[in-house]
């Protein structure tokens, strides 16, 4: 008896099965739904996204001029020339000397400006930022608002280095030596000097990303610490950081992809490539490969490395959040 | 190879990878635009040759050009147009002006649709090495009579062809005339009692007095130094003479070491340690470099071709007085006088043969060539063309332009140019040395070695095709 019931009910489980997975009927409305919602981005996706890729992908293995038609499969030629070419090399590491510095200094600058607006205020009472931080909100947030390459202009002018605003300064304080100094035409200036016009493009925008995290976190938190005796510093080591560490994250991945690429603060400030070259970067020489020379499949290959490098810094980014326990803290929250 | 051919099997290969059938179809419209279409109807005859239509041009037809919108603009080429949609009438003349010629047209030359007459000039042109199978032959054109009635080519100044001829084809024809120089204030130098230099010991003396009046010899912009190397190879050719050309032109080894390019860069390397050459120009953006000159008189030589003036127009000072003098020499003894010439046409028009009114673009150069149109860009642009006798005594009242024309007659057949930098496309590694050795920071022996390597890399490379020059 229990046995048929179970058989019957494994049966009546079977029988049901195909009927419970069965599609339900294809309405208009679903048909439509599925179109719309999944075919037509994945569409989108594939033909405007991956077709490309795969596109360029096949152009680094020919030797298109990029004019013709015509075009030779030549393997991994294009990659072998590039691991020769040291001007190409000296742009990779110029690149990923950016990807290391930009996006640290930017995030730590960010995130001690964040939190001094919204907790960093008087220690008594509620946990509150510094007087008149809604202005330094504002004011920081600036830079942002300003496209890319007219900070680029507008810095190299500041940069100048008979009539830049930096040099007439300095000189005007006394430092002689900084008369007609070129802060982009050294090169023991040119690379910091680049990248100090990118974070300071940057560095508002992370502030109120940071800020707006910090203000997802409970005030009871603060305030609890606060009562354990926790100074400022402690508060956010031990309170802030951990409660925005994906924040962190996802600022890390965009400033790292935006500083393995940082085309057009280069382009704007040092067109060429700068004094020995310390500022190139990899799609100056791309470009250049492209048009000026007729190289597109060498180009196209130059475009595949700094895809990969871009896919092994976020791959890192990520790793290292996870090995210094990043998923559990958050997961435990 | 040609992709067409290779569709089918590229397109499985793709296919598979992807394992999206779904993709095929726009995958293949995309394969599609990026490299077929070369299949071009292009009506090329059609109409029957005349005196006044030497090329053939069919009646009613259209003719696209795409001009460099640079320091002459594109309305020298519209007032063409005009006169032929005057002269052919039914036909329509499209002028279309961009600063990005390579970008624009790439699509365009890889989908067999190019425009018939294009002025690839300007920092985004294409490189002549990659498109000089696609284009056609002018020597037509300069064989065909100009609008007046004359032989094209007896109008036009000497070695105008040269710039545009690789190998054994005239592919580029150069419209504008430019005269490679050391510009200087007229006016300055008579305040002061100097005299240009003919010499670079007389340019080391000159940067002394300079020097003495608080001023620099030269100066330079991060974008231009390598007006420096024009300068040095120009006066080097006219110390060693075609021997030190063709072993340039052809990346020989050791061809910056030719003692005429040494005897040179020494005497540059002598008036940068001497501090004749003001600092800072690595980090300073070129034409705020020339305003320096123009405006602030820090500097009192500047080198640079012709179009300075015009660039300069809005920042020079007033009773400036711009005029030229030939690149300077290392002895009374050079193997081509003082006087020779760097000068190059430039503003080079081609025909890609792929375009679908090749005759109609042959058509409006011949109409540009015309004395009206050429005197037009004169007055204008206030340039010489490659015509001949298009600006009067005055230059229309220009000191510069007067300068070139007296450098023009003065040199008489000694005119001479290059084309390895353009051709090969090197200006961008070596403007990185030069910036280099003009802040003091790269010694003549590195300023050498770092342009031969630069040579080197081009001449070892297979890949890239050279141009023999002879």
């Amino acid at each position: 008896m229990t046995e048929t019931a179970v058989a019957s009910a494994t049966t009546e489980a079977r029988r049901r099965r195909p009927r419970r997975s069965a599609r339900r009927p294809l309405t208009f409305d679903r048909v439509s739904f599925f179109l719309v919602f999944l075919g037509l981005p994945l569409a989108l996706f594939l033909v405007f996204v991956v077709w490309p890729f795969v596109q360029a992908f096949y152009y680094s293995m020919t030797d298109w001029s990029g004019f013709t038609p015509d075009m030779n499969f030549v393997g991994l030629d294009n990659y072998r020339r590039l691991l020769d070419d040291d001007i190409f090399m000296t742009a990779l590491r110029n690149n990923v000397v950016l990807a290391l510095v930009v996006p640290l200094v930017t995030i730590v600058l960010s995130f001690a400006l964040a939190t001094m607006v919204t907790v960093g205020g008087s220690s008594h009472g509620a946990a509150r930022g510094l007087r008149n931080s809604s202005f330094y909100r504002v004011i920081s947030f600036f830079p942002y608002t300003i496209p890319a390459i007219a900070i680029g202009l507008i810095w190299a002018q500041m940069y100048d280095p008979s009539n830049g605003l930096l040099n007439g300064v300095l000189t005007g304080l006394g430092f002689e030596r900084f008369e007609s100094f070129p802060w982009l035409g050294d090169t023991r200036t040119a690379m910091p000097a680049s990248i100090f016009v990118i974070i300071w493009g940057f560095v508002g925008f992370y502030m109120v990303l940071f800020i707006a995290a910090i203000k997802g976190i409970p005030a009871e938190y603060y305030d609890a610490a606060r009562i354990d005796g926790a100074g400022r510093l402690r508060i956010a080591w031990s309170i802030t950081i951990p409660l925005v560490r994906e924040t962190v994250q996802t600022a890390y991945i965009y400033l790292g992809i935006l500083a393995l690429d940082a085309f057009v603060y280069m382009a704007a400030l040092n067109p060429g490539g700068g004094p020995d070259n310390a500022t190139l970067v990899m799609p100056q020489r791309l470009l250049d490969a492209a048009f000026t020379k007729g190289q597109f499949g060498l180009a196209s290959a130059m475009g595949v490395v700094m895809a990969i490098a871009t896919l092994l810094f976020a791959a890192i980014v990520f790793a290292v959040n996870r090995l210094t326990g990043g998923h559990e803290r958050v997961t435990r929250r | 190879m040609n992709i067409q051919q290779r569709t089918v099997g590229r397109r499985t290969f793709m296919r598979g990878a992807l394992a999206a059938a779904a993709v095929a179809p726009l995958g293949g419209a995309l394969v599609a635009c990026a490299g077929s279409g070369s299949d071009d109807d292009n009506d090329n005859d059609g109409g029957t040759k005349s005196a006044d239509n030497p090329f053939g041009m069919a009646e009613n037809a259209n003719v696209d050009a795409v001009i460099f919108d640079g320091g002459y603009g594109t309305d020298y080429v519209a007032f063409a147009a005009a006169l032929m949609e005057k002269n052919f009438a039914g036909s329509t003349v499209k002028v279309s002006a961009t600063t990005e010629i390579a970008q624009e047209l790439q699509p365009r030359f890889v989908g067999g649709d190019p425009p018939d007459l294009i002025d690839n000039s300007g920092e985004n042109s294409i490189g002549f090495a990659t498109i000089l199978d696609q284009l056609e032959d002018l020597t037509e054109v300069l064989d065909a009579d100009n609008l007046e009635g004359t032989p094209i080519r007896d109008t036009l100044f000497g070695g105008v062809e040269a710039p545009g001829t690789f190998g054994d084809k005239f592919a580029a024809l150069n419209y504008v005339l430019t005269v490679y120089a050391v510009w200087y204030s007229a006016s300055l130098f008579k305040e002061n009692g100097w005299e240009p230099p003919t010499t670079w010991d007389e340019a080391i003396d000159l940067g002394g007095k300079a020097k003495a009046k608080d001023k620099y010899l030269f100066l330079w912009g991060k974008e231009a130094a390598t007006y420096y190397q024009t300068l040095a190879i120009g006066s080097a050719i006219k110390e060693g003479g075609d021997e030190v050309r063709l072993a340039l032109e052809n990346l020989e080894e050791g061809c910056w070491s030719l003692s005429a390019v040494q005897d040179v860069f020494t005497a540059m390397g002598e008036i940068v340690s001497a501090g004749y050459v003001k600092p800072g120009g690595a980090g300073t953006q070129f034409t705020a470099a020339q305003a320096q000159w123009s405006n602030n008189q820090d500097a009192l030589l500047y080198p640079s071709g012709s179009w300075i003036e015009n660039e300069m127009k809005d920042q020079t000072k007033a009773g400036f007085e711009m005029t030229g003098f030939p690149e300077m020499v290392v002895s009374s003894s050079s193997a081509m006088p003082y006087t020779a010439m760097h000068s190059a046409a430039g503003e080079p028009f081609v025909i890609p043969s792929q375009g679908k009114n090749v005759p109609g673009g042959k058509e409006l150069l011949r109409t540009m060539l015309s004395k009206e149109a050429a005197t037009n860009f004169a007055k204008t642009k206030l340039a010489p063309t490659i015509i001949k006798d298009t600006v009067p005594a005055d230059g229309f009242g220009s000191t510069a332009l007067v300068s070139q024309s007296k450098m023009l007659t003065d040199a008489g057949s000694d005119v001479f140019t290059w084309k390895f930098v353009d051709f090969y496309g090197t200006n961008v590694d070596q403007l990185v040395v030069w910036n280099s050795f003009l802040a003091g920071n790269a010694s003549v022996s590195e300023l050498t070695s770092r342009l031969q390597e630069i040579t080197d890399k081009i001449r070892e490379d297979d890949s890239i095709k050279k141009v023999e020059v002879t």
